[in-house]
Order: C-alpha cells, then structure tokens, then sequence
C-alpha cells in the first residue's frame, strides 16, 4: 500500500505541485514587477509633510528645499531649520508642526524614510542632470501633486539606460538641447 | 571445459539453486522495507531538507517589509559651508615630522578623508610624503585612547577626565611647592605658540625644565654646523639651484631632511628639455639609497672612507687653485686622490670628473652627507662646501639659506645625560611626556626602568607606546587634524594649524592639557585662544595689515601659511679653523655597520598605520619589516642567504636579525633602518621588525650611527621578508638585464640627446585583428616622467587613500596578493656590486586595444568612450583571466575580504568606515580591482563641466598619484587636445610605451631616462 502512494505522489501529486509553483510564480513576476521595482513605494513619514502643498499650492520651488541639486551628487534632504525658517512663525499651532518642533528645539535627527534609492554601486549625480535641463518630475513623478510622495518610475540599471539611449523621445521637450546620455559602464559604476 | 564449470565464488559452485534464487533477488531481504521518516531516530537527511524547506518558506513570509530602504537623516542645523556630496578643504599644517608641511584637508560632511600639500606653502609647494598621505589612518585608528588612563599595578583602568587633571594638577603643584623638579619632554619644538606655552609653564611652576630631543634629527650636522657657522642650524639647501651634487650616503632623496623640498627641488634639474641646466647627481655611498638610485654616477665607498674622500677631494680642489699654504692645505696636505683610489680600487677619472666638475661649477656645486653620518666627516664637507662656494651669498639662485626656525634648541647629550641622572636618584617627581616617546627612543637611556622611579609620571599619548605603559597616567590626546597650532618652518614662514574635525573620542589637545595646569582649569578652546593671543602679541603688530586682527586670523587661518615681514638674513662666513677638529681614526674593524632613517614609519611613530607598513621599501621592496642589508659577498662569506638570521653585536649589545640581500651594497657593510621593533605599538603595529636602536649609545644619537660590530651568522633560523617582486639574480643569464632588452626601461645619456643620437626603441605596429576605434572629445592618457620619478612611494600612499585600498597584511604580501594599483618598478641592470637603476611607476595602461577585456566572461571589464579601462565591480566573478592576460600585472583581486578582521592588519571598525572615499566603492571579495585614472575625479570634472556649460577638457582632472607627485613627474590630461601639456609629453621624443610590440596600445607614455654622464677622458 505504502508503496502505491509513493508511485502516487511521484507520478500526479509532485508534478502538479510543480505546475502550480511555476504557473504562480510567472504570474507573480510579471504582476507584481512594478510592485518590485518599488513602483508605488509609498511609506509613512514621521511628519506628515505634504509636496501638494508646498510645490502645488504654494509653488515653492524644489530647489528652495532640495538646495544642493544643481551643486552636487546629492539633491539632499533639506534640514529641520529649513522647516522652521516659515514654521517658526506659520502654523505654529497644528501637531504636525509642533512635534516638527520639538525635533528641531531638541536637536533630534528627523529621519524621514527613503523612497528613492540606487543601489551603493552605481553613483547617481543629480546635478548634471537638472543642469542639462531634465526636470526632476521625469524620475520623481508630479511631486507637487502627492500629498504623500511615492515612487512613480523604476529605479533600474534599465530605466536609467531606456532614458539615456533614447534621450529624445523620453524628453521631447529637450530635443535639440541634449544629445544621448552616457551609456557604458563608467558613467555609473566605479 | 564447459561453461557451467564457471563460478563466481565457491558457494555458486557448491550450491548452485541458492545461488540462482540470490541472483534474481536484485535487492537483498530488508534493504527495500517500507519505513516511515518519523520514525526514523535523530535528525535524518529527510527531516533536515523537510526543516530547512520550511524555515526557508517561513522566513520568506515574515520577512519584513523589503520595500524599506532606510532613512534620510538631515541635519538639524546644516552647518553653513556643508552641501552633501561637495568636498570642502581646509588648511592646515602636518604633524607628522618637524618638517611641518603645509597641508590641504579635503572633508566630506565634516569627515577628513584625503590630504595633500597646501599649494601655497612656499616650501613644499602643494606636496606632501607618503607619511603624511598616510597618516590620515592615525586619526581614525580605532586603537586610539579615549579614556584617560591609571596605572593599577599592571594593568590601566578608565578614570575620568577631571578626575585625571585634578590629580595631575595638584602632584604638579605639590613638586613644585616642594623644590622638586618637573621634567617635560617634548620633540623638536617649532611652533612659536608651544614655546611661549612651555615658556608660561616655566614661569608659573619654576622647578620645570624641559628637555628636547628628536630620533629625526641631524645632529651630528647641527654640531658640525656650529663648529663652522657659529649656528645650531644648519642653513636650508636649496637643490633647485644645484647643478653639481655630491651626496655622500645621504638620502636627502629618500628620507632625511625636507625630502619633499629636496624632491622637488632636484627634478627641477632634470628637465629633459633644459639639457644645459640639467643636473649631475654623484652618490658615494655604502649601500643603495634613493640618492643611489638616481644618481648619474654612482661610487659604491665604504662610509668609513668618506671622510678621507672628501679630504682627498679638497687636496685636489687646492691642488688644482695652486694653493699650497694656508689652514686648510695643511690639514689635507697628506691626502692625494690619485692615492685614495687605488687604495679603494675607484676610477680615479671618475673621481678627477667629479673634483672638476665641483671647481667648474663654483657657486652651484655642493656636497651633502647623511644625517646620521659622524660629525667629522659633516665638517668636512661644510670645509668643502666653502671652497667650492656653496655658501655664496652673492647670487639669487643661493644653494644655501639661512634658517632659524627651532623655537626651543634640542637638548645637548650632557642635558639628557643629566636627566637620567636625576631620574636615577629619584629627583624628579613629575616627568610629562608631551606627545614623545622616550622609553622607545631613547632605549639606550634605559628609559623604561627609569620611568619606575618617577613617582608620578604621565604620558600624553594618542596611542599605545612604551613610554604610555610605563607611566602611572595615560592621557589620550587629539589627533593632527583636530588641532590648533603654528609652526614657524623657516626663518619667515609660519603655517598654521586647525582642527577639521571635533576630536572624535573627546580628547584634548596636548596643549589644552598643559594650559589646564596653568589656568586651574581644562578646556577645549584654551589653546585656540592662547594661539591668537600670540599671534596678537607678537605677529599682528609686525604684519603691517590694515585689517583689525580678526579678519587678519581669519584670513591666515584660511591660507594656512603666513609670511614674515623679516629681511633675509645673509649666510653667516665660514670658519675654517673648524677643519682642525677632524681627527682622522682609523676603523679596525671587519664590519661596519651603519643606522638609517626608516623610509615609512619615521621614527616609529607610525608603526601602527597599516597603509605605510606596506608600503614597499623603495630599493627591496620589502614590507612589513626592516632587515639588514649586506652585498652578496659578505653574505656568502656568512655563510647566509636573504631571509636567514645574523646576529650583530655592538656596544656589548645583541640584535638578531634577518639579512636581505642588496646590490650596489659594499663589502663587510650592514645598514638597518630605524623605527622598528615597537614593543607596544598596538595590533597592527606591535613587534614589527626589529629594534635596531638597541644597539645604539646616547653617543651615538649626537655622533651619527656608524659602528663597528661583530658579526655571527645563524645560518639555520629562516624569517621570511614579505617582497612584492621577485628578485632575479642579476647574475642569471636569462633575467640579466631583462628590462633593458625588452625595453620596458629605456636610458640613455644626456651627452647622446643632445647630440641627437639617443631615441628611444620603438615600435610601431599597425596590423591588428581589433578594428581600430575612433575617440572623439577628450580621451584621457597619463605621461610619466623617469627622469623626475625617485622613487618615493608618495604616489602609491595617495592612490592607496583616494581609492579605499585595503591593507592586507604581511602573510597575504608573502603570498603576492599586495593590493596596491600603482607600484613603483625598481629594476637593476648590470653589475651586481654597482647596478644601474631605475624606477618606473607601473599602473593600469589604460590600453586602447586591452587584452584583459576581451578575456572576460561576464564583460565586467570594458572600455569607455574617453578611453578608460573600466572595471564593474558589481559584475565582476572573479574568474582572473583578465589579469591572466594583462601584460603589465597591474590588476588585484581580492582574495579576502580585507576590510574583516584579518590577521588584526586591518581592523574592521566603524571608525575606519568615516575615512572611506565615499565616491569610491569599497571592494568585497572575489572581485578584480585596478587603477580607474581617478574615474571619481573624471566623473566629478564632467559633472562641474556641465553645470558650467561646456565641455570637459584634459586639464580638468587630477589624478591622486599627480596631485602627490613631489617630483611632478606625472602629467594627466587629454590625448585629443594638441596644445596641452599632456599631448606634449605623449609625443615627445623621449617617449615611449612599455611592452609596445604587443600592439595592445597603451596610454601611458613614458619619458625614457636619461644619464647626465660624465665624459670620462
């Protein structure tokens, strides 16, 4: 008897099984691939800081925050004080505001969480980027429409190289101002 | 027979039913029963895959969110001058040697992470030595102290700050209240602010007395100097203006003396394009110094000798004026040259070459001996150096400049004789050692037992040092670059010195703690504002500046150099009545040995800096251990190899040692190279090499540390020396000469350029399977100049700092998996007793058609549209055939993971993470690694190009090993661009690539070397 239910599961159950697992996971792979390349991405932050209202309704600009965009590799996060040099006086009163405070009278590090990231071994620049003219809205999405920012592209080697070889058609506002960006190997990793 | 009558075993043949029924049973009874695997006992194959199945499933479902990709921390308050991701650079002053060069710190979020030279410091002109490169590793060394420390019994316990300085401050009230002294010993004092410091400490505790001293310095040249110029400093030499130079076993190239001046003065000279102000270095020497190395002629001389050459040469250099009277002629009337070299079996057209090229060149010829050499023989040549009239104060172009610059004199041998003295009979009850390290120093004093008898000792130390171990207090104390200070380096040049950093364990600086005991009170800016006090007091006043003093400081602090408004002081007139106190001794001795300074650790200071460890030695390129060296001869009369044990005797004092064996090394001669052998150094650096300062006198720290010794071999105990090449015996008839005639060195003589017969081989292919590739826009390529290039490893130290290079310990050295991208190829040709040398710095070549990229399985390496060789970490397998098809051997795999705790050679630390480049990825194990051009640096160019609109030219990048150069023999730039610098020297007629018939094209060019050959009649 024993024996007929090895012959069993050797013979329907295990090839099944493996049918089930290879059908799952190709379907998996290709729904969820926006869901892996972290597309949608769209964490919590310690404080709840809206881009809608900032760049949408109040139209600061990116780089009132974002100042070291066009100066360097790094677009980087702005400082508390920064917050505070409206919200020292603005809205003093909302929780949000208040809590902001607090981390910045204490001296605490915010740490908002990180939705864009490339991987440590490949060096993104974002100055030579907005310095060419490509507007951040290309990688990031229409931020001053995001109350809460998420991730709207891919952050892959394929994405970046899509752009980069077929600059003019991705940017067609930027025809005639940019050529091809750089596509070997240099550019990026080193 | 019938074939029945076949049987397999005798049971067949006996039973042959049971043996049919056995035959058709394929499996015998119980091997196939049916059995359940939980029944089975322990942890069977089974339930281990059905266990590991399940966790795997389980630990993929609760895993946590994979889409978290950390946080971005901001600052809270960003500093004013801080943009992430841009560099900013400070001013500053090394530490590192009483040299005090001006540095630039480059500082990344508030982290030092690269030094080079201050570009405005008149003196080493934007240039620094491999040490200082280096010691960016000290700062970050993650055996720093960071308590204060106490002694209890053997062992230290933590205390804290207060608790020290209370204690500390109230033993140095009660010792002087008492009458008893309180010694402090510092090293080569010349910051004006630390002798007015140490000044103020006297005045207010009166039973202080300092006592200075420096395993560095020149002494027996200081002495020789008083004797003949009335002052304890010797005056500046200014190779730049040298165009006779006669260096008798000095390294003034290598490591003595401001060798970066010296480097950069020298390569001045050897200009391939300036033939008639090209220089001629001749090297008397014992054993092969970078002098050696570069010399044009070389004359290997017992160093015993020297003193008699030079009476020799002066014998001549009267004899050929006429002069047969006077001081001097009679002291020298007895010597001939003509004599001296056939005694010495020298080329006496040689010698009578270089006598007349002394007379000839009256002005701008000088001789120079070693700084460890004897006093007589430095009084010899200050003799010479008059009569040839290196002392002129006549011209502009002076070889020698006055120099005034120690604020506190070093202390006499009788002063430190006076001070074991008094530690002996316990009269001294505090004894503060300032950042120096006597008990390893000064081991022929006897220090450590000395220490015992003080009854309240304490060291300021920032690591572990024999002297911190003796003594009852340890307090840890701020590294370089979190310090202020000045320093006067010449008699009108001040540079100054501030912190970059907030001293990471919350230490303070050495000064702060003495201004503790003056003030009552300890704090962290105190020495900060004692230094403007000073600057207020003494040098705004003079400065004519029409700035109040804040915006003066401000500004002096910015450039990092400040120059005195002091008139040059003429030189003062030579007294040559000095020549009387050479009194000729005549060594009986089979064996001579002689002391040298370490090229890599100084004084021992830095033998806990991995990075310089590794360093190989310039001429053996030995790491990890010094040795001693002797010529082939003397170690076969031994009855030894390289890499088997002597033992030396001197002064009644053993050393144990291993021999290396070294060509261009005179018989019966030994050299060792100081500062090593640190008892207690920390991990990296404890009990590496061997001490050779045990075998010294305190006589022989004033008098230069040339011996007579006693030798035995001990032929049978082996020490392995770690050496990055291989040596060939250049008695070998299949390597001798090898890179002459393979061209990869090519030399020739200055007299054959400038006739136009010298060109150098080469050869110029243009079949080729690869089709060729157009390069449009730059395309980068890198000249390098043999003719400038010494050897002074201060390229490899930059490129090792800028590009994360791990350090890999001596037992993986051993194994030649030394990670280093560029390497400075030393090779010999010729004569074994007298070998020509030259070094070429080898480095990825960037080759247009490279072998190692068509090698690659996984196209991890490949090649840019600017000409680079790149390599892709992340996509790297490490199968190596790329550096099994590179012709030039210049890419590194990492067999480990060297940033783990490997051997306790690198320490993985937190600490260490702050000092990576952050623009450069910190390679894991398994992958292949070699020199990128700075690609971080061509990336950061291009990025700066755009942001001003424009293209990015050749002359917008530096590389690490250029900026370094001291020599300036590099030149970095684009090919494409005809009127640059780089494009000159890559179409040079001097130019050359190495290895070119392989048709790989690289694009490193090398500038052949040439010989400023005398023309011997």
């Amino acid at each position: 008897m024993l024996k007929s239910r090895l012959d069993y599961n050797l013979k329907i159950r295990l090839p099944i099984t493996a049918f089930v697992i290879v059908v799952t996971y190709i379907i998996t792979f290709f729904v969820a691939k926006p869901e892996r390349d972290n597309v949608g991405y769209q964490p919590d932050q310690p404080i709840p800081f809206s881009h809608k209202l900032h760049a949408g309704e109040m139209q600061i600009d990116c780089q009132y925050c974002h100042t070291g965009v066009e100066k360097g590799r790094h677009a980087s996060v702005p400082p508390v004080s920064t917050c505070m040099n409206c919200h020292s006086v603005a809205r003093k009163d909302k929780p949000a505001i208040v809590n902001l405070t607090k981390y910045f009278n204490t001296n605490t590090p915010l740490p908002w969480k990180r939705i864009h990231k490339v991987p440590d071994y490949a060096y993104f620049n974002h100055s030579v980027h907005v310095n060419k003219g490509i507007s951040c809205q290309s990688c990031h999405g229409n931020v001053e429409n995001m109350d809460k920012v998420s991730q709207v592209q891919k952050f892959t080697m394929g994405a970046c190289l899509d752009c980069h070889r077929n600059a003019h058609e991705k940017l067609p506002e930027l025809k005639g101002v940019i050529n091809k960006g750089p596509d070997y190997c240099g550019a990026c990793h080193r | 027979m019938s074939l029945e009558t076949f049987w397999k075993s005798p049971n067949e043949l006996k039973f042959p039913v049971l043996s049919q029924e056995a035959k058709e049973k394929e499996f015998v009874d119980g091997v196939t029963e049916e059995f359940n695997p939980d029944e089975l006992k322990g942890l069977s194959r089974r339930k281990f895959l059905a266990l590991t199945a399940a966790t795997l499933a389980v630990s993929t479902a609760a895993c946590t969110d994979y889409h978290d990709k950390g946080e971005i921390i901001p600052y809270n308050k960003k500093p004013e001058n801080i943009i992430p991701g841009i560099p900013n650079y400070y001013a500053s002053t090394c530490t590192g040697c009483s040299n005090h060069c001006g540095i630039l710190i480059k500082t990344r979020e508030g982290r030092p992470i690269k030094i080079d030279g201050n570009p405005d410091d008149p003196i080493n002109k934007g240039k620094i030595c491999a040490i200082g490169q280096a010691s960016i590793l000290n700062l970050y060394d993650p055996e720093r102290y960071k308590k204060p420390m106490k002694r209890n019994g053997n062992k230290f316990n933590e205390i804290k700050w207060q608790e020290a300085f209370n204690e500390l401050i109230s033993k140095v009230k009660l010792a002087n209240n008492n009458g008893s002294e309180i010694a402090i010993i510092v090293g080569n004092i010349k910051s004006p602010s630390q002798k007015r410091l140490l000044e103020l400490f006297t005045q207010k505790y009166a039973t202080t007395k300092i006592y200075s001293y420096d395993l560095m310095a020149d002494y027996p040249r200081q002495l020789a100097w008083q004797a003949c110029y009335g002052s304890s400093e010797p005056a500046t030499i200014n190779f730049e203006n040298a165009k006779i130079i006669l260096a008798l076993e000095s390294n003034f190239l290598g490591n003595e003396g401001n060798f970066v001046k010296n480097i950069a003065g020298f390569t001045k000279k050897r200009n391939v394009d300036n033939p008639d102000s090209f220089s001629r270095l001749y090297a008397v020497e014992g054993a092969m110094s970078l002098s050696g190395v570069n010399a044009d002629i070389r004359i290997p001389l017992n160093p015993t000798k020297h003193l008699d050459l030079v009476l020799s040469i002066i014998a001549e250099v009267l004899k050929s004026r006429g002069i047969t009277n006077g001081l001097v002629y009679e002291k020298v009337q007895n010597y001939s040259l003509a004599e001296f070299a056939k005694q010495n079996n020298l080329d006496i057209k040689q010698l009578k070459s270089l006598v007349k090229d002394l007379v000839q060149n009256q002005g701008s010829a000088i001789a120079i001996a070693g700084d460890k050499m004897p006093f007589e023989l430095h009084i010899a040549v200050n003799i010479l150096n008059g009569l040839i009239g290196a002392n002129s104060n006549n011209s502009e172009n002076n070889l020698l400049t006055e120099n005034n610059s120690n604020q506190i004199p070093l202390s006499t041998k009788d002063y430190l004789l006076e001070l074991k003295q008094k530690m002996q009979s316990g009269k001294i009850a505090v004894l503060i050692n300032f950042d120096t390290n006597p008990a390893y120093d000064l081991s022929t004093l006897d220090f450590d037992n000395l220490m015992q008898k003080i009854p309240y000792s304490v060291t300021l130390t920032e690591t572990e040092t024999e002297t911190a171990l003796s003594s009852n207090y340890i307090l840890p104390i701020n590294h370089n670059y979190e310090s202020w200070g000045d320093y006067q380096v010449s008699n009108d040049i001040i540079t100054t010195q501030q912190p970059v950093i907030e001293s990471l364990y919350g230490t303070y600086q050495k000064e702060d703690i003495l201004l503790g005991l003056i003030n009552d009170k300890l704090s962290k800016t105190a020495y900060r504002d004692f230094i403007k006090d000073t600057w207020v007091s003494q040098i705004y006043p003079q400065s004519n500046s029409g700035v109040e003093f804040e915006v003066f400081w401000k500004s002096v602090l910015h450039d990092g150099v400040y120059k005195l408004n002091t008139s040059k002081t003429p030189l003062r007139p030579i007294d040559y009545n000095a020549i009387n106190l050479i009194k000729s001794s005549v060594s009986k001795s089979n064996y001579i040995l002689s002391l040298k300074n370490s090229y890599s650790t100084a004084n021992g200071r830095f033998q806990n800096n991995g990075w310089l460890l590794e360093l190989p030695h310039p001429t053996s390129k030995i790491t990890w251990d010094n040795y001693a060296v002797v010529s082939e001869r003397t170690a076969q009369k031994l009855g030894v190899d390289s890499n088997k044990m002597i033992e030396i005797n001197a002064n009644g004092k053993k050393l144990e040692i291993p021999v290396f064996v070294q060509p261009g090394t005179v018989d019966d001669y030994f050299t060792i190279e100081l500062g090593f052998g640190r008892r207690a150094a920390g991990t990296v650096g404890k009990e590496v090499g061997f001490d050779a300062l045990q075998l010294t006198t305190i006589d022989q720290l004033f008098n230069g540390y040339l011996m007579s010794v006693e030798i035995s071999s001990m032929p049978n105990k082996e020490y392995k020396l770690a050496s990055t090449v291989e040596h060939h015996s250049l008695n070998d008839n299949f390597t001798k000469d090898l890179a002459k005639k393979r061209h990869i060195i090519q030399d020739g003589t200055l007299s054959e350029y400038v006739q136009g017969n010298y060109n150098p081989e080469r050869s110029h292919l243009t079949d080729s399977i690869i089709p060729e590739i157009e390069y449009k826009g730059v395309k980068w390529a890198m000249a390098i100049d043999m003719n400038k290039c010494v050897g002074c490893n201060a390229c490899v130290v930059a490129c090792n700092v800028e590009n994360n290079i791990p350090i890999i310990g001596k037992d993986q050295v051993a194994r030649g998996r030394e990670m280093h991208w560029i390497r400075i190829d030393t090779y010999y040709t010729g004569d074994q007793d007298n070998p020509e040398v030259a070094n070429q710095p080898m480095l990825c070549q960037h080759c247009d058609k490279a072998p190692c990229e068509n090698v690659c399985p996984v196209v991890a390496t490949t090649h840019s549209p600017d000409g680079i060789n790149q390599m892709v970490y992340n996509r790297c397998v490490g199968t190596r055939y790329c550096s099994n098809n590179c012709p030039y051997k210049v890419r590194r795999f990492n067999f480990y993971d060297y940033r783990d705790n490997f051997n306790n050679h690198f320490q993985k630390a937190d600490s260490l993470a702050l000092m990576m480049n952050p623009e450069v990825t910190v390679r894991s194990r398994g992958v292949m690694e070699k020199c990128t051009f700075c690609i971080q640096r061509v990336s950061e160019a291009r990025a700066s190009a755009i942001a001003q609109g424009r293209e990015v030219r050749g002359t917008d990048v530096k590389t690490a090993c250029q900026e370094a150069c001291p020599a300036s023999a590099i030149t970095f730039g684009s090919s494409n661009e005809p009127e640059s610098e780089l494009y000159y020297w890559r179409n040079h007629k001097l130019g050359y690539h190495v290895l070119e018939e392989l048709n790989v094209k690289p694009n490193v060019t090398y500038i052949a070397k040439l010989r400023n050959k005398a023309e011997v009649k």
